[in-house]
């Protein structure tokens, strides 16, 4: 799992361009939105990119996306749960 | 009208915009998640706005007018190549939501709180004539009294940004054609 989160987190640095934030700047069972990271809407959608393009997990119910994304932790269990690849 | 400030930049690359960026120690993230063409366009509001008195109050009077040849063809062109493959085919959010030039004038918008209005034109080239008539008519709306216009091409060959500060003031002589094509030269 410890593996996966750093994965993760490289990820969400490269794919929502994090800039200057290392990995080890992001707590992983902080939440994802409304503080912390400073996501908006648009990286919301990019993370839902980012499971279908290197896991193969579609979430087709936005709703869904709340649950899911709610810290980095949870997203780990998510995707070891449901990854087709 | 009267320019009450000026800035006239080309770049090599994209780099050299994110490192003129980072010498000014500006602490807004969203920065570089922007296309090139909105970068440019807010780190050249940047350089024009910093030390403004207030700056960040809500403004009412102020109007965002852009002109480019080239569009959003940059980030266009990075788009359409992201969806290129049909066995791949994975289209970037955020790619897409750059894939119109007045972007650009949304984010200065956003990040000075300009509320007037906002216009983009594309052209074949630089055309005083254009800039001028279109500040003018601006100001006919009598709310607006400042105005930032810009004329800000990114594109692989070109990265350059001719941005003013157009205050409305009648007491003093109007702009000529000239002057501005004199100042888009010698800046």
């Amino acid at each position: 799992m410890d593996e996966l989160i750093l994965k993760l987190k490289n990820e969400i640095i490269a794919v929502l361009n994090l800039e200057d934030v290392k990995p080890e700047d992001i707590d992983e069972n902080a939440p994802l939105f409304g503080e912390g990271l400073g996501l908006d809407s648009i990286d919301a959608l990019e993370l839902i990119v980012l499971m279908e393009k290197e896991y193969g997990i579609k979430l087709n119910d936005p709703n869904q996306g709340k649950d899911v994304f709610k810290s980095i932790t949870i997203m780990a269990e998510f995707i070891t749960a449901n990854r087709t690849k | 009208m009267k320019i009450n400030n000026i800035i006239r930049h080309s770049f090599n690359n994209s780099s050299e915009i994110t490192e003129l960026y980072r010498s000014l120690k500006i602490d807004y993230p969203k920065f570089f998640k922007m296309d090139g063409l909105s970068k440019l366009g807010l780190l050249a509001s940047e350089l024009i706005l910093k030390g403004t008195e207030n700056r960040f109050s809500p403004r009412e009077d102020v109007a965002i007018i852009c002109f480019n040849s080239v569009s959003s063809l940059d980030i266009d062109t990075l788009y359409q190549e992201s969806i290129q493959n049909k066995d791949n085919y994975f289209p970037s959010p955020s790619l897409f939501v750059y894939t119109l030039p007045n972007i650009v004038n949304g984010e200065i918008a956003i990040r000075n709180k300009f509320f007037g209005e906002s216009f983009f034109y594309i052209c074949k080239i630089f055309d005083a004539r254009q800039v001028i008539d279109t500040v003018r008519k601006t100001f006919h709306d009598t709310t607006i009294t400042s105005v930032l216009a810009a004329w800000i091409e990114y594109s692989e060959e070109k990265k350059e940004v001719f941005m003013m500060w157009i205050e409305n003031d009648n007491d003093v002589m109007e702009l000529t054609e000239e002057q501005i094509n004199k100042l888009y030269i010698d800046y």
